[in-house]
């Protein structure tokens, strides 16, 4: 339970070991760079921008190659790889890859050449299929499609928008065209909705018959060209074939660089390692010679850090404790139990400066609380199955999905546990299928009591949680406020809530009216209820008169410690929000009920059974995801709303240290032995 | 007389799913919309604004909770079905909070779910707070339920 101690360190070091010792930084990753920017006539500061442009462009194009290959030639990849840490490779694998990769990069450049080429001529050949479509309806026509005429005749290439055969098209020239014979029809191809078709003429009568044949609605083609349209298109053809040949080719080339997935693979990492090297360099301070660089690194691996750089470079290495003034990174460190629901107090905040780090106080209430608004032992067992199967399968999967699995592991035991003490296994799963298949009904039995026959004492035990959680989230304020040296202020603010919520919580428990309301058979003595009343009025007082001392007017000062009284109306409506706790855990319930109801609709023969197993396994899939959400989304909403809302400021920032950052390989650096 | 009692039970069933279930349906229709916007510029969302897009689909649970409750304790699911008027209309008036408050809060919680993800778009690290903003809406739903689901539970003890 703790925020890990920040040393500040200021690094002084020959500028011609620059690369060397950013790179050992780089690789051991435990110092965060700051930003130097003070005003100093000696030093300046280096714009990197240029070269990280390049390199960001480079490492681009090697991810861009990656994708094509994968493209053509997928790698064999399971479905968790993505969310594995990367591989690890050694120093020296690391710079005899460096050193190949002027062989790389070219090949990196020519697929992703190649992939353009090809997606070029898949376009060439698109456009040359649609002029093959527009000329296949001409392929009868054995002239060219622009022949137009010869010394003594006109022709008329074109299309006639109607369905007709051949004999009514002739009447229908006919009609129009009576006692002329001077011209030779002839219907080339029809569609549903064309006639193709060629007329042939005599010069001297080429108008009129153009007239009839504009009459019946004669367009000439779309697309004309100069030859024969059956040489055309198989001209067309060839070429579609030859482009065809040419990006299969291109295709298995790419694909003969499989082999070389690998190198790209290492390039983009390369790039993207040396892009963050020069972002650092933009932030130190250089002369001629030295260079200077200062930021923040753990307490604990301070010293380690010092003797390794010592040992290879020639530095000037000084820590320091961090100023007042100084932003200081926040890194928790927790122990196994706690540390899995890290990933929760960071997506609230991280703890700021006074802060405790909740974590482990929060972890208990995390998993105490999602069980309860879960509370199914079979859900339970699933969840805690299901994450131990990846967990122990993929043993390298990445830090943050590996720390939500173990929380939701934790969950899961907590779930089961409760499930059992509320007698629910698949809802009312057992007693369903024992009566309906086997007519003797099982009931699984509660090792406690059944919520939904009991809701009142589960409400009453919820509101109970409630308050301890919400107490102990006061005494995490009363133990920052004793740590500062606060005394007054913890007896103001803390003891004097303690007193009063606390007075009037045993008082309201010696009233028969309260406690019959919440069928217990718990009630206190009278006179332990008066104390009770008199610990609160002590408290209310005690709020009154102080909650305002800030303020030196009397008058306003009163008003202010009025308004303070008026708080204990959060803290009703504080506790009053843990009855989600028996909301959630009746859907859970009841929904699972419900589902298996359904399922026995049909009875017990082998149809009934079938329908059975088909509503079970899906109505409690569908009904562990929904719950699951829920209990996520409220136990985290206890924790921000109710529980931080007590002492926990927040507004730190995460540690990021200087590291190689990449997405394929990872290299060793041998100095901690985390 | 009898069977009007039965009748009122059942409507009060009807307009707890309804109802709940309406809202829920324009809660997680509005927020699939706005999903699908960000799913279109980076697909790699598509897991955290889903999580937002469901937020208000519970209002639609509780109203079937609610609703088989009744079912259950009026008998219409096995067991004689043998209600009063009077506990009849009981049974109507207990189902109107998970009725009302979750046709009206599944919408509002979905507007908040909106703002999410559009909140998740721009940062997606904020995905822990975006989450809670329409959850603090549902505290409302839950509370209806409660009251919904606790007088139908007591009911039966009430002899009119």
């Amino acid at each position: 339970m703790a925020v890990l101690a920040m040393k500040k360190v200021n690094i002084c070091a020959l500028k011609k070991d620059r690369k060397s010792i950013l790179e050992t930084l780089q690789r051991i990753g435990i110092v965060e760079v700051s930003n130097l920017d003070f005003e100093q006539k000696f030093f300046c500061k280096i714009d990197t921008m240029n070269m990280r442009s390049v390199f960001e462009k480079n490492s681009l194009i090697a991810k861009e190659a990656l994708e094509i290959i994968e493209k053509y030639a997928p790698e064999e990849a399971s479905f968790f790889s993505g969310v594995c840490v990367p591989k690890e490779i050694s120093k020296k694998e690391y710079y005899s890859f460096a050193n190949g990769i002027d062989k790389t990069m070219p090949v990196a450049n020519e697929i992703v050449n190649l992939y353009r080429s090809i997606n070029d001529k898949n376009t060439k050949i698109n456009q040359i299929n649609k002029q093959v479509e527009l000329l296949i309806d001409w392929e009868k026509l054995d002239v060219p499609m622009n022949f137009a005429s010869t010394k003594r005749t006109k022709a008329f290439i074109g299309t006639l928008p109607q369905n007709l055969d051949d004999l009514s098209l002739r009447e229908l020239l006919s009609e129009l065209l009576p006692d002329e014979d001077r011209y030779d029809l002839k219907i080339l191809n029809k569609n549903d909705n064309q006639i193709f078709v060629f007329v042939l003429c005599h010069i001297s009568v080429a108008e009129k018959i153009f007239e009839a044949l504009r009459t019946l609605g004669f367009a000439w083609p779309i697309y004309i060209t100069d030859e024969i349209p059956k040489i055309k298109i198989n001209s067309f053809l060839e070429q579609i074939n030859e482009l065809e040949e040419q990006v299969k080719f291109d295709i298995e080339k790419i694909k003969s660089f499989k082999v070389k997935r690998n190198a790209i693979k290492f390039i983009a990492d390369y790039y993207d390692i040396r892009s963050q090297k020069y972002e650092i360099i933009s932030k130190l301070l250089h002369t001629k010679n030295v260079f200077l660089l200062s930021g923040f690194v753990p307490e604990k691996y301070a010293k380690k850090l010092e003797l390794f750089l010592l040992s290879k470079f020639n530095i000037m290495i000084e820590f320091d404790d961090p100023g007042k003034e100084d932003e200081i990174p926040v890194v928790l460190q927790n122990n196994g139990f706690s540390s899995p629901v890290e990933g929760v107090l960071e997506s609230y905040s991280l703890p700021g400066k006074g802060d405790v780090d909740p974590t482990s106080v929060m972890a208990i209430f995390y998993y105490f609380l999602f069980g309860m608004m879960l509370s199914d032992a079979a859900y339970g067992l699933i969840i805690v199955a299901a994450c131990s199967f990846v967990l122990l399968k993929y043993k390298n999967l990445k830090w943050g999905l590996k720390k939500a699995l173990k929380m939701f592991l934790f969950c899961g035991i907590s779930t089961a546990f409760w499930g059992f003490l509320f007698g629910s296994f698949f809802g009312d799963a057992i007693e369903v299928i024992s009566t309906t298949f086997f007519n003797k009904p099982i009931i699984f039995p509660a090792l406690w009591f059944v919520p939904l026959n009991e809701p009142m004492r589960m409400l009453a035990f919820s509101f109970g949680v409630g308050l301890a959680h919400i107490f102990t989230g006061l005494f995490l304020q009363l133990y920052e406020l004793v740590r500062d040296k606060k005394f007054s202020y913890a007896f103001y603010d803390v003891v004097s809530w303690y007193f009063l919520i606390g007075g009037l919580v045993v008082y309201m428990l010696s009233v028969p009216m309260i406690t019959e309301m919440l069928v217990t058979n718990f009630i206190l003595p009278q006179f332990v209820g008066e104390i009770g009343l008199s610990f609160a009025g002590i408290g209310a007082l005690l709020i009154l008169f102080t909650a305002g001392r800030e303020s030196k007017n009397p008058f306003k000062r009163f008003l202010k410690g009025v308004y303070g009284l008026y708080g204990v109306t959060g803290y009703l409506s504080d506790v009053l929000s843990y009855s989600r706790l028996l909301a959630l855990g009746l859907a859970t319930g009841v929904i699972a009920q419900v589902f298996n109801k359904m399922g026995t609709m049909a009875g017990n023969g082998p149809f009934g059974l079938i329908l059975f197993l088909i509503v079970f396994l899906v109505g409690h899939t569908m009904n562990i995801a929904i719950n699951l959400l829920g209990a996520y989304v409220h136990t985290n909403r206890l924790q921000f709303v109710e529980f931080f809302g007590k002492f926990y400021e927040g507004g730190g920032r995460k540690f990021s240290p200087f590291f190689a950052n990449t997405k394929y390989y990872k290299i060793k650096e041998d100095i901690c032995d985390e | 007389m009898n069977s009007l009692g039965l009748v009122l039970a059942l409507l009060g069933a009807a307009l707890a799913a309804l109802m709940a279930g309406i809202g829920s349906a324009i809660g997680v229709g509005m927020a699939g919309e706005a999903a699908a916007g960000v799913v279109t510029e980076d697909p790699n969302k598509f897991g955290k604004v889903l999580l937002l897009q469901l937020l208000p689909g519970t209002q639609g649970i509780y109203g079937l909770l609610v609703a088989v409750l009744t079912l259950i304790q009026i008998g219409i699911l096995g067991g004689a079905a043998n209600v009063s008027f009077g506990q009849g209309l009981l049974y109507l008036v207990a189902c109107l909070p998970m009725a009302f408050v979750g046709l009206w809060s599944a919408i509002r919680q979905a507007r908040a779910a909106v703002a999410g993800i559009s909140t998740v778009a721009k940062r997606p690290d904020q995905m822990g707070k975006a989450m809670i903003f329409p959850a603090m809406v549902e505290t409302y739903a839950i509370l209806a339920l409660l009251v919904s689901v606790l007088s139908i539970l007591n009911i039966p003890r009430i002899n009119i």
